[in-house]
């Protein structure tokens, strides 16, 4: 899963630019592809930010509006989606931060510490599949949106939409060390509520076999012998 | 390199996930999942965690919430 940096190649987008061209030499009908275009983008962004739709509908309503009123503002040398990210998550912040009983920040303390994950069984082979379309969204979307608001935003923003972490930690004003360590958090997290759901059910045999394994040889061979095995 | 703990593998996940990093951390990181069921387990789990969540494509506009975003839109298109 590699993924190139994208901070020293802005590539811009010829129909972005096309469009934005237009609206500003007074064809207001062609902001509408542009929406079309990048609707789901600024609705995941703010929904990660804010965490319920009527909140992130809200600001994704605000973000094209203040596009719209500011494009003559949109430099050419950015892409239109760097410049329309960085206006959604403002939107998203400013809103959050509005919000009367705000989460206090302490948890962003916890960043720094280390997560240990609980669940060591392996996953069934093609896990995704034992489920209805619907119901791997459900079980997908749900697990994202279980998580702390600082773990949720970077995950989105990075593994979702895929912005470099430069991007991505300069939209949430920190530093790229704090995203790179929410992101693995964000992650191990993730993985944590998605194994109960797609983890190969352990019977008491590989219980036995992995604890054993996983103490060490000598210890393994005592522990098999003493369970029979 | 010196021989990593799981901790220390641990923090170096996402470089490993995100082939980033060095020739010689990854190779050390290897070394140690070669050797560590739990931290392969959680290697591969990650990674497939990953691949799922991609191929799902989480996140449509409900179409109420993409009506009246167009409703707005078009009454700010239309202001003088």
């Amino acid at each position: 899963m590699q993924k190139e940096d994208q901070s020293n190649q802005y590539v811009p987008d010829e129909d972005d630019l096309l469009l934005v061209e237009r609206v500003l030499a007074g064809d207001r009908r062609a902001f509408e592809p542009l929406v079309r275009k990048h609707e789901r983008r600024v609705f995941r962004l703010t929904l990660a930010v804010l965490g319920n739709i009527e909140d992130a509908e809200e600001a994704m309503q605000d973000t094209f509006v203040k596009a719209f009123r500011h494009l003559d503002q949109f430099r050419r040398e950015a892409r239109f989606t760097t410049w329309l990210t960085r206006i959604a998550i403002n939107e998203a912040i400013q809103k959050r931060s509005k919000r009367k009983n705000l989460v206090p920040l302490a948890e962003a303390e916890t960043a720094t510490e280390q997560f240990t994950p609980k669940r060591y069984e392996s996953w069934k082979s093609n896990p995704e599949q034992l489920y209805g379309k619907q119901e791997i969204h459900q079980i997908v979307e749900s697990a994202i949106q279980s998580l702390p608001e600082i773990y949720r935003e970077a995950f989105v923003l990075r593994d979702i939409e895929e912005l470099s972490a430069e991007e991505a930690a300069e939209a949430l004003g920190i530093t790229v060390p704090a995203l790179k360590s929410r992101l693995l958090r964000a992650r191990l997290m993730l993985r944590e509520t998605l194994a109960e759901k797609f983890e190969e059910p352990a019977t008491l045999r590989t219980k036995i076999v992995h604890t054993a394994v996983d103490a060490g040889t000598a210890v393994a061979m005592r522990m098999m012998r003493a369970a029979g095995m | 390199m010196k021989t990593m703990d799981c901790k220390d593998v641990l923090a170096n996940l996402s470089c490993y996930l995100d082939g980033e990093g060095s020739a010689e951390l990854r190779a050390a990181l290897e070394k140690h999942i070669s050797r560590c069921r739990r931290c392969r387990v959680v290697f591969d789990t990650t990674g497939r965690m990953l691949k799922i969540v991609t191929d799902t494509a989480p996140f449509e506009v409900p179409l109420s919430v993409s009506a009246r975003l167009y409703t707005r839109l078009g009454e700010v298109l239309s202001e003088p």
